[in-house]
């Protein structure tokens, strides 16, 4: 968004003069949405973000917190919305880039990527490409780096057929005492390492902080361009300097370009800076001095270096190749003061530059939420046989081999579990000892936000804590990523501000810290203006002390076990099943139930701690009968299970146990020898749970006592399951 | 073990090497490397040079090989896994050419392979036809070539054939299999912990055979 006439003249105060080109223009990138938070920082607030295993909470590029002692772990969340909808490919790739470099700037060596992507529907030719194009910038840069793409989500709905939600995020981790967080002072040096300043990008943080008109292609100089090759070489050589402790303080030279870098480090300081501009690399002659500093040229870091380390760290950058320059020092009077030809060009004060004003804009309920019914009506079904192929269908259900195939999730080394393997990823950390590790995973469901803002927001906290449980980690801490629509719109930003609330309740409920996260505003589709399905998504992190101890979720044992964990209510409103059978997205989405996942969480990690638990799955879209073809399918095996065993509450009809999307469920299955063991422990700790049958055969059974419901065989459960996806984008 | 700028399996390797092997090994820079000084080489996998021009095209013209070709002249041993068996095919070392997927898609997964001809540094401990698993990573792995290298050491795909390279072929050796050439990972497959429910570690018997040739010959 352009500045205001008000912050025109707001700025004409801060500086007692008219303000220069130059600095009009860092005004524009620091003050733009993207980059200041002004119009959600009051909300924001509203999160708990601290814990005694925050070692730093939001402010900085990235957070970072504590595990097993000597370490830190180090991650957060960005989207590329704007960039994405405009140029896929180059949107999605520089997307990645842009998160690396974050978890980089704290000296963390980046060990996974999570991509959270929102598509439109592969059978509309448009959205077709842009799924296509997301999918491909996110292997190509994140294969080329080295960073292994380990785990994430997707969603299909047609509110993103123009305009896709593309959130990424990146798990690094440094020794605490390596961790590059030093106070930076007057005198030290400023370096530009990497890639030349061009004039790609140019605005690209004030581009993404207004809608985009339909005449968006004309806005394609403002999405950066990619280049892994240069990325792989700045994680190399940072983490070379890191160890070698040479560098200071970090920056990445990210939305706002050279301008936010600078009045956020001195700003956070109380420091000022002197800036030579033509000393800078530049990869165009002729580039104005506001050029050169909103420029969002990809693959460039900021670092700050004491004068007598210089060149031991030029030696470093040199040895891979990169370019740098010392573009000038740190000073204590506050000031930026940017010289170009022997001209000062800006001179502004750090602090008033860094942090505009709040902006609180007016909130308003849409009609549209108004007048949605919250009374389900939902048919008699006789075939559930049927009804279960439509929902285990669904793109939304399916396996995402066709994307996460296209990912290089190995390299590294340390994905113990892999993508479609279990309901989170688990990477082992080499660093920390043999068997240490971390389980990571992203979540989101805008059916439900759209719904139920509040609510939707908070199921989402819930369904990351469960993921992590599952596979025998205990979860630290989360991120979040609040996609909303124009916050000038009061109907649109009363959806975010609700967003915001149902994370900070249930985050504070589980005890999970928000240790960062990021918002993007202006999600709204090219053709009409109208939000695209805003949505909240949450990634989260947690401990594993034994890694050989982690669960997927395929059958393994033939006799075995399978206990359902948790209380299915009659929760049918905004499910997949009356979605794919009855084309409703109506009704009370399912009630986020905090105490209930604390204990039944608890209770499944202690089964799996005690080696009880052979598979774990949790419930979520699709419900029992989702989760347990699911569970089928990857471990090629048969169930009988029976839906008098479910501990329900006011369910009347049989699709309602089985498609239910009740929070706080886990289906587990239990070694034959620990079952009277798994249930004792179950009366201890007061958890509810059903025995629902035995794993044996080859073909998926549900029953009511002695009903029969559905008979399907495993082959056509995996036929459909796994190669849906493949014929909807492929054709 | 040599490494390029954009290699990016380069620790991978060096990782299985002293853990599992139990042999030493050292991350050299590609500008570093001279020959005569190893016992043996790895080319590891990644995208040297960003897979500019084409897979390995780069790295394979650079000065580094020229010296990687010294060593294999004095039996010096060398693997090339993924982008180091695009650079050795590249450089004409190992014969043949390795195209884009059939697909036109980067594949990562695991696959089961048969190991034919063994003989060598890196085969000494296989049977001819032992099948084993392990994933593979790439855009660029098709291998093309038009007569069937019969005499040689050969990886072949086993049920599946992933990529459409020609004749099954995953990997290919020279005839005394001092040099070798894959495109799955036998590093990613060398220990337990990270191998799927279903599978087994493959790559094992490449680690195993070559400290084994480097302690007492092949």
């Amino acid at each position: 968004m352009p500045l205001t006439t008000e912050e025109l003249s707001e700025i004409k105060m801060i500086l007692g003069r008219e303000p220069t080109r130059a600095e009009l223009s860092m005004f524009e990138a620091q003050w733009s949405e993207h980059c200041s938070y002004k119009s959600s920082r009051y909300y924001l607030r509203l999160l708990p973000t601290t814990n005694s295993n925050v070692l730093i909470g939001p402010g900085r590029d990235a957070p970072a917190v504590k595990a097993f002692d000597r370490f830190a772990l180090v991650f957060k969340i960005e989207s590329h919305n704007h960039p994405s909808a405009v140029d896929p490919y180059n949107g999605a790739a520089t997307g990645i880039g842009g998160i690396v470099r974050d978890i980089m700037t704290l000296g963390a060596k980046p060990i996974a990527l999570l991509d959270l992507l929102f598509l439109g529907e592969p059978s509309n030719q448009y959205a077709n490409w842009l799924i296509r194009g997301v999918v491909k910038g996110i292997s190509d840069y994140g294969n080329r780096i080295g960073v292994p793409v380990v785990a994430g989500m997707i969603w299909f709905d047609k509110s993103y057929n123009t305009y896709p939600l593309v959130n990424v995020a990146c798990v690094g981790i440094v020794e605490v005492s390596k961790l590059v967080n030093s106070v930076p002072e007057a005198g030290d040096l400023i370096v530009v390492a990497g890639n030349s300043t061009g004039r790609d990008g140019i605005f690209g943080s004030s581009f993404a902080s207004k809608s985009l008109g339909s005449d968006e292609l004309s806005n394609i100089s403002a999405v950066q361009v990619g280049n892994p090759l240069m990325e792989k070489l700045l994680i190399d050589a940072i983490t070379e300097a890191t160890e070698l402790g040479l560098i200071k303080y970090m920056k990445d030279l990210g939305g706002g370009g050279l301008a936010t870098a600078l009045s956020e480090l001195a700003a956070d300081h109380n420091l000022g800076a002197v800036v030579i501009l033509d000393s800078l690399h530049l990869r165009e002659g002729n580039m104005s001095p506001e050029e050169i500093l909103v420029s969002e040229s990809q693959e460039r870091m900021m670092l700050i270096v004491a004068s007598d380390r210089l060149n031991d760290l030029g030696a470093v950058l040199k040895r891979y190749d990169l370019e740098y320059s010392v573009i000038g020092y740190l000073s204590s009077d506050g000031l930026i003061k940017v010289y170009y030809r022997g001209e000062l060009v800006a001179n502004v004060p750090a602090k008033e530059l860094a942090k505009p004003r709040i902006r609180l804009w007016d909130i308003e309920i849409p009609e549209e939420y108004r007048s949605l019914g919250r009374e389900l009506r939902i048919p008699e079904v006789n075939d559930l046989s049927h009804a279960l192929r439509k929902v285990l269908s669904s793109p939304n259900v399916v396996s995402k081999e066709w994307v996460y195939s296209q990912y290089d999730y190995e390299v590294g080394i340390r994905t113990v579990i892999k993508p479609g393997a279990g309901d989170a990823a688990v990477l082992r950390l080499m660093e920390v000892s043999e068997y240490a590790g971390i389980a990571v995973k992203g979540d989101g469901n805008p059916r439900y936000v759209y719904l139920n803002p509040f609510m939707g927001a908070a199921n989402a906290v819930g369904e990351c804590y469960r993921n992590l449980i599952s596979v025998g980690s205990k979860p630290v801490a989360i991120v979040d990523e609040l996609n909303a629509g124009n916050p000038e719109k009061p109907t649109h930003y009363w959806y975010f501000t609700q967003m915001v609330k149902g994370v900070a309740w249930m985050a504070q409920e589980l005890k999970l810290p928000v240790v960062g996260g990021k918002v993007s505003f202006y999600n709204e589709d090219l053709s009409n203006g109208s939000q695209v399905r805003p949505v909240t998504t949450i990634v989260g992190v947690g401990l594993i002390d034994d890694v050989r101890k982690s669960v997927t979720y395929s059958l393994k044992n033939d006799g075995d076990y399978v206990i359902v964990v948790g209380v299915t209510c009659p929760e049918l409103g905004g499910s997949e099943y009356i979605y794919r059978c009855f084309g409703l997205e109506a009704g009370e989405i399912p009630l986020p139930r905090p105490s209930s996942e604390i204990l039944n969480g608890t209770y499944v990690s202690k089964l799996i701690d005690l080696g009880y638990a052979l598979a774990v799955h949790d419930v979520d879209v699709g419900g029992i009968a989702a989760a347990i073809s699911e569970m089928c399918v990857k471990g090629m095996k048969g169930v009988m299970i029976d839906l008098s065993k479910v501990p329900a509450r006011g369910c009347s009809r049989f699709d309602e146990i089985m498609f239910s999307e009740s929070q706080a469920r886990y289906l587990v299955e239990v070694r034959r020898d620990c079952l009277g063991k798994a249930l004792e422990l179950a009366r201890d700790l007061n958890v509810e749970v059903g025995v629902l049958g035995e794993v044996h055969g080859d073909e998926l059974a549900i029953r009511y006592g002695d009903l029969d419901l559905v008979r399907v065989g495993i082959n056509e459960l995996r036929e459909i399951y796994d190669n849906t996806l493949e014929r909807l984008i492929e054709g | 073990m040599i490494r390029f700028p954009g290699s990016n399996a380069d620790l991978d390797v060096v990782w299985v090497i002293r853990k599992v092997a139990g042999v030493n090994a050292s991350l050299v820079w590609h500008k570093e490397f001279r020959h005569g000084i190893y016992d043996a080489i790895v080319l590891p996998g990644g995208f040297s040079y960003g897979d500019w021009l084409r897979a390995g095209a780069i790295a394979a013209r650079s000065e580094v090989m020229d010296e990687v070709g010294e060593d294999v002249l004095n039996g010096v041993p060398v693997l090339g896994i993924c982008n180091g068996f695009q650079i050795l095919v590249e450089s004409g070392i190992l014969p043949g050419a390795l195209l884009p997927n059939t697909s036109g898609r980067f594949i990562c997964g695991w696959v089961k392979l048969r190991l034919l001809n063994p003989r060598g540094p890196w085969l000494k401990l296989a049977q001819h036809g032992l099948v084993v698993d392990m994933p593979i990573a790439h855009g660029e792995g098709r291998y093309y070539v038009d007569e069937e290298p019969i005499n040689r050491p050969m990886i072949k795909y086993f049920d599946t054939n992933p990529n459409g390279s020609s004749y099954d072929i995953a990997g290919v050796a020279s005839e005394s299999g001092l040099v070798l050439g894959l495109m799955p990972h036998p590093e990613r497959a060398a220990e337990q912990i990270l191998v799927p429910d279903d599978r087994t570690p493959g790559g094992l018997i490449i680690w195993r055979s070559i400290a084994s040739a480097l302690k007492e010959g092949w």
